[in-house]
């Protein structure tokens, strides 16, 4: 066992679940969507990205480049749930469906982040 | 392209756990103080918002603190910030001593300093060469080229040497960089495969490693120019094999030149014009005629002892190797009873001259001195290993110097800088004193100067532009050599050069060509002048005025006055 792929494999799948946690729901319904699942997401994803940092290989590079798409539609969606919430004062309607949107094109990303994990992993022959 | 990548990933690499630190340690702080309930003004329990809780941590973990808000906290938060404060401000410093230590990074600061290598060497456009080692011969080198402007690319091994170059403050600047001299991707990064590469100069101590340097550097660039240093004949047989054009073996020539002195000073007083002599002979610089007893037969000795045979003087040796003398007598002094007795019984007594040719400066020194002792009129010929020593050998009065490194580093800056002057050089070995004397006295009757300068001027649009305007603009014009090297102040008298040789375009040399030589383009002229006529040569081939001066003799008419006197012509 590897100690190394167990830490790796456990933010990266967790960065998934957990997006997908917040992404589930009604799309129009603030309720449906914990700002703590949000905060969780965004956290985990930023540990995966450092994870996946330092790695010089083709596929090392791609598991980068998904993570910091991640980041950057998580960051983004809570960019405009902070704005929302406490600038303009109103989270109903259209800036709930934009942070759950947000949130679900980072979930593709960490859906292919995974899959290329797991691929790596099938690949492995130790 | 591929360094830069090198940089990030050190950085990348170096920074993955503080950055881990910062963002665990933070999310720890934000959520508990989401979780944990406060009380606002009217002591209503609230909880705080994320927006709130990042603003908080962020300032809190930096040190900044600008105060409790939105309300004052309770207790309960307090105890949570207090435990929140040493690990996110633990963690917010170890972040940044991690960066500071980066910076200092040797490995970093080697790639940053390889990256700004790559991008003036990229930038570079003029021509340059490339030095290989950074020593005393090729920092005297440097200096001497950098006069011309040459630019140069220095690569050492050694970073201390490279870090004393920086110090120099060439201009212009000098490249350097500090990486193994013999692989094929430094002689890559230093520019060997630019089309603006002229040479490759390698000029160590050890042969095989200069060979071997020669060898790559051929192999990598076919058209430079190779300029290496071989002390040995096998050496230099292979290298010019390997068909390196340049190779400089400072044995030969103190060898040739040895034997020019001995036996036809005209011919050597004209090689020494070349690196600034006059056109004079000192009374100390006759060799004298009789037995020479030379110490140390080491290289030098048998160079030196090669040129006697061929001038047929007699001589005695003794073998005396510099290292083996310092062991065995524990000093490096000559000059014991002993060395006294060694000294007369080679016939100091009755010899003309002594020759100290050991690898060491001090040995030679005393050498010099103690012979003097025994006979204080022998002629003393000295050889001297590093510039550093001068001073001292100059204080010693001795006759004749062959300092070997100022010899290497003049001969190599002729070979780059004045290339015909290199080859006009090997001529000389061939000639005989007659031709020698011609020479001198044709030099000294057109330059009247004892101290003339030589250089060389090629007909192009760069250095020549008026002449070579002249050329072009009507393919049957024809121009000679009397007609161009006129005095700027009066041209019915001829100017005070004397050109050496021309070679053409097709590469055939003439040498001290007539008035009567008719000038083409890409012709090469190699010139001895003052330092006046020089300059004023330089001004009138390449001003359109001057030119139209020399030729005919006349101000040429500008603008208006062109058309007003019109009729007058």
């Amino acid at each position: 066992m590897n100690t190394q792929k167990v830490i790796s494999g456990f933010f990266i799948i967790m960065a998934m679940t957990l997006n997908f946690g917040f992404f589930y729901g009604d799309i129009d319904t603030f309720s449906h969507h914990s700002p703590y699942e949000l905060f969780a997401t965004i956290v985990v994803n930023l540990i995966a990205t450092i994870l996946k940092l330092g790695d010089k290989t083709q596929l090392g590079s791609v598991l980068l480049a998904t993570s910091l798409v991640a980041d950057i539609q998580l960051i983004s969606a809570a960019t405009i749930w902070g704005i929302s919430a406490y600038v303009m004062g109103n989270l109903e309607g259209t800036a709930t469906q934009v942070i759950v949107s947000l949130s679900g094109g980072a979930l593709m990303a960490n859906i292919v982040s995974v899959i290329l994990f797991i691929g790596d992993t099938l690949k492995s022959k130790r | 392209m591929e360094n830069r990548n090198n940089i990030l990933w050190i950085i990348i690499r170096k920074m993955r756990i503080p950055l881990l630190v910062i963002i665990i340690t933070f999310a720890i702080s934000i959520l508990g103080m989401v979780l944990i309930p406060g009380q606002d003004n009217n002591g209503n329990v609230y909880y705080m918002n994320f927006l709130d809780a990042v603003y908080f941590v962020t300032y809190m973990a930096s040190t900044i603190g600008f105060g409790e808000i939105p309300y004052e906290f309770t207790y309960a938060q307090r105890m949570w910030v207090l435990f929140s404060i040493f690990i996110t401000v633990i963690g917010w410093f170890y972040a940044i001593g991690a960066l500071v230590t980066l910076i200092q990074d040797k490995n970093l600061i080697s790639q940053v300093n390889l990256a700004k290598f790559q991008r003036k060497i990229k930038e570079l456009k003029e021509p340059f060469i490339i030095i290989l080692g950074y020593n005393h011969i090729t920092k005297d080198l440097i200096n001497k080229l950098s006069i011309s402007n040459k630019r140069i690319v220095v690569i050492d091994k050694e970073e201390a040497k490279i870090e004393e170059l920086e110090l120099e403050n060439f201009i212009p600047e000098v490249y350097a960089l500090t990486a193994d001299v013999n692989s094929p991707d430094t002689l890559r990064l230093a520019g060997i495969k630019k089309r603006n590469c002229k040479g490759v100069v390698t000029l160590f101590d050890n042969d095989f490693k200069n060979t071997k340097i020669a060898l790559l550097a051929k192999l990598l660039n076919d058209r430079i120019n190779v300029i290496v240093k071989s002390t040995t004949k096998e050496q230099s047989e292979h290298l010019k094999n390997l068909h390196i054009k340049t190779v400089i073996d400072p044995f030969t020539i103190i060898s040739s030149r040895f034997y020019l002195a001995l036996t036809s000073p005209s011919l050597w007083l004209l090689e020494m014009m070349f690196f600034g002599h006059e056109l004079k002979l000192e009374k100390f610089e006759y060799m004298p005629k009789g037995k020479y007893v030379i110490c140390g037969y080491g290289r030098m000795g048998k160079a030196i002892a090669q040129a006697l045979t061929r001038a047929k003087l007699e001589y005695t040796y003794i073998d005396l190797k510099s290292s083996e003398y310092k062991k065995n007598k524990k000093s490096a002094i000559f000059g014991d009873s002993s060395d006294f007795r060694d000294l007369v019984k080679a016939g100091v007594k009755e010899a003309v001259a002594i020759v100290a040719a050991t690898k060491d400066d001090l040995i030679n020194l005393t050498i010099i001195l103690t012979a003097k002792k025994i006979n204080p009129n022998i002629y003393t010929i000295a050889r001297e290993n590093t510039i550093e020593d001068i001073t001292i050998f100059k204080s010693a009065k001795v006759d004749r110097l062959y300092v070997l490194e100022n010899l290497i580093s003049e001969y190599v800056h002729k070979v780059i800088h004045l290339p015909l002057a290199y080859y006009f050089i090997n001529e000389i070995h061939k000639q005989t004193e007659e031709w020698g004397e011609k020479i001198l006295a044709e030099i000294k009757e057109k330059v009247q100067f004892h101290k003339p300068e030589v250089f060389q001027i090629r007909v192009s649009k760069n250095e020549t532009y008026a002449l070579y305007n002249y050329l072009k603009e009507d393919k049957e014009r024809k121009i000679v050599l009397g007609q161009i090297l006129r005095d700027l102040r009066d041209y019915k008298k001829r100017a005070r050069i004397c050109v050496l040789m021309v070679k053409n375009r097709k590469g055939e040399i003439t040498f001290m060509p007539d008035d009567n030589y008719e000038v083409k383009v890409s012709d090469t002229f190699l010139m001895a002048a003052t330092k006046e006529a020089k300059e004023d040569f330089e001004l009138a081939v390449n001003n359109y005025n001057e030119f139209y001066y020399i030729l005919t003799g006349k101000e040429p008419k500008y603008g208006i006055f062109k058309y007003l006197s019109k009729g007058e012509e």
